[in-house]
């Protein structure tokens, strides 16, 4: 189970700031300035999952729930009074107050009324729906002699995104072009890449077949969503909220299967490792290596960044783009970890990292 | 069409399913099959870096099982074989995400689109294994030749057989098998193996450093020439695939003085 422990300092920060995320697996803790701490145990399948994921969530820290009191959504679990009474004792015992269970299944709230449970009315606070459309995805080069402009006029060490098929085919052809050259010394890996760069424009057919066919089976439902990605596709997504101010510092590591996500700026001081996702509605900025995936404007920001001291992600995500590494064996990385603290941005509707750079 | 499902199991951590997974995939694959990976190991996922295929992962099994996503956003397409796609494991949950039936679901749907759908499961028998078989028809045993893991593999064969309803067939493949070590009786042999586990024998793979080489590549051996392990890894494809292909010879892996010459003058030569 990834639990994510928190710095007891957070209780502080928590108070001065507001608007705190944190997603670990199936429990969601939500919390908003004025709406209060919402615990969702929603995504859970049975009792025993539920209880197990809160008690493990809930030792996040013993400081931060004292005194707190919190909603639970329960989601569409079914649950006896006993049951519900177990899952409110996990919480009562770090100390919070539970004030009112949401429920959608009805001999739950059944049970909550013969606990004399407060029962929530209305939806419950969600996390941020996060779409990205994994099919334009694309090979990630790290260009030795940039063809992209250069950003904060540092070598630029671009990594680039795609957002519409047309920037997909110029880079997949842009790609199959240089990297034979830049990359004379290593056959293998150049010929890895060329033939990465023939499945990009592969890729782009799957997009294609992929809109047709959703067109030919669901025409109704579809209509709505074909909408909405022909808006994106047209103008660059807008920022559906305006970015909270609040910043949330975390002082961990976080390891595989560990996930943080946050309404406003992020701040992880410690290495962010291969398997661990860090999101944020604002910036991410890692005081540390980033070696997972950062996703940075979450709610659609694509002046959102993403900052590490050392840039090694697996994948990189800003607003609705994804960049994904370079396909190099990993021991040979050594270049890439020496290069400094790194900036990723989208420019041109390509993610794109550069040297940071402060003006 | 319809494809066949096979889980590579083996009770054991550690004793190689997530290699065999792989190199299998490649294999099949290579042999003109469309195959389809799937790693059911929810939580501790480590087939997409062993195919090189980490930094594609968008989606997951978990979300085409929550319907977050089509099956076909979740399905990543190997780097060098178009016909080989990979289904990887979500790494922020735990095996608790998936059950039986959404399992049997998602195979029915793989093998309606794959000729081959092989099911990495994780080690132990709980709920991930149960999982993991749920919608399999043959099932591939693999343990190494030690008392701990052949004591692990038969309760594994034991819960196959209590399933024999649904897995038609199960088959060993014996892994890390240390010839020399065999030689001077330290090892147990094929036959020692198969004697206690009295199972139908698919293959045999031998120790081999390339393994640890390719596992830190992305690249699975059987898709390399020259290398032992691979060729033993093609082999079983092979064998899935219905061909007869006797076993390799072992003994001549390294012991002779032949293959010794043959490597002192040319050293490229994997023997």
């Amino acid at each position: 189970m990834a639990v994510v422990k928190l710095p007891e300092q957070f209780a502080e920060l928590y108070k001065i700031l507001g608007g705190v995320d944190i997603c670990m697996s199936k429990i969601a803790i939500i919390s908003q300035p004025d709406q209060g701490v919402l615990i969702d145990v929603g995504g859970c399948g049975s009792l025993q999952e539920a209880a197990s994921h809160l008690s493990n969530t809930l030792q996040v820290s013993n400081q931060f729930w004292k005194g707190t009191e919190v909603a639970l959504n329960f989601g569409t679990l079914e649950l006896t009074p006993p049951q519900v009474a177990q899952l409110l004792a996990i919480a009562k015992a770090v100390g919070a107050t539970p004030k009112q269970v949401f429920s959608e299944n009805e001999p739950t709230r059944a049970s909550l009324r013969s606990l004399q449970m407060k029962i929530g009315r209305g939806k419950p606070m969600k996390l941020p729906e996060i779409k990205i459309d994994a099919l334009t995805q694309h090979e990630l080069e790290e260009e030795e002699d940039s063809n992209y402009t250069e950003v904060s006029g540092a070598e630029a060490e671009s990594m680039t995104l795609y957002e519409t098929e047309e920037n997909l085919e110029f880079n997949a052809s842009l790609t199959h072009d240089t990297v034979p050259s830049a990359e004379a010394e290593d056959d293998a890996t150049a010929a890895a890449d060329t033939a990465t760069a023939g499945d990009a424009v592969e890729e782009v057919k799957i997009t294609q077949e992929f809109i047709d066919e959703a067109e030919e089976v669901d025409g109704e439902v579809d209509a709505e969503e074909e909408e909405e990605e022909e808006e994106e596709r047209i103008a660059p997504p807008k920022p559906t909220t305006p970015p909270v101010p609040a910043v949330l510092y975390l002082r961990q590591h976080l390891r595989s299967g560990q996930t943080v996500s946050h309404k406003g700026h992020l701040v992880i001081i410690g290495d962010v490792n291969p398997g661990a996702e860090v999101m944020a509605e604002g910036d991410v900025t890692v005081w540390g290596a980033l070696r997972g995936i950062a996703h940075a404007g979450i709610g659609g920001n694509t002046d959102a960044e993403i900052r590490a001291l050392k840039m090694q992600p697996i994948q990189i995500r800003i607003a609705h783009a994804i960049a994904r590494s370079p396909d190099k064996p990993r021991y040979k990385f050594s270049r890439f970890a020496n290069s400094g603290p790194e900036t990723a941005r989208i420019i041109d509707g390509k993610i794109k990292i550069a040297k940071s750079n402060v003006d | 069409m319809s494809g066949r499902v096979i889980v590579i199991t083996s009770g054991k951590g550690g004793v190689g399913k997530t290699t065999a997974s792989a190199n299998l995939g490649v294999a099949l694959a290579n042999t003109g099959a469309s195959v389809c990976l799937v790693d059911m190991d929810i939580g501790l996922r480590n087939l997409d870096i062993l195919m090189g295929l980490e930094n594609r992962v968008v989606y997951n099994l978990v979300d085409v099982i929550e319907e977050r996503c089509k099956l076909r956003q979740a399905l990543v397409k190997d780097k060098r074989l178009p016909n080989l796609s990979l289904l990887p494991a979500a790494q922020t949950r735990d095996k608790t995400a998936v059950n039986s039936d959404q399992m049997k679901v998602l195979c029915t749907e793989l093998k309606s689109i794959f000729d081959f759908v092989l099911v990495d499961s994780p080690a132990g028998i709980e709920s991930g294994f149960q999982n993991a078989v749920a919608g399999a028809e043959e099932a591939i045993v693999i343990t190494t030749p030690e008392m701990s893991a052949v004591r692990d593999a038969d309760r594994i064969i034991g819960l196959l057989e209590a399933r024999k309803d649904e897995i038609t067939q199960y088959r060993l493949v014996i892994n890390r098998l240390r010839p020399n070590m065999v030689k001077n009786s330290d090892m147990m042999s094929v036959e020692d193996v198969l004697e206690i586990l009295s199972v139908k024998l698919l293959g045999v793979v031998p120790e081999d450093e390339e393994i640890i080489i390719s596992t830190n590549k992305g690249e699975p051996v059987s898709g390399t020439e020259n290398v032992r392990s691979g060729l033993a890894y093609r082999n079983i494809a092979r064998r899935i695939r219905g061909e007869d292909v006797p076993l390799m010879d072992l003994d001549a892996l390294n012991g002779t003085w032949m293959t010794r010459l043959v490597k002192f003058f040319n050293p490229s030569v994997r023997v």
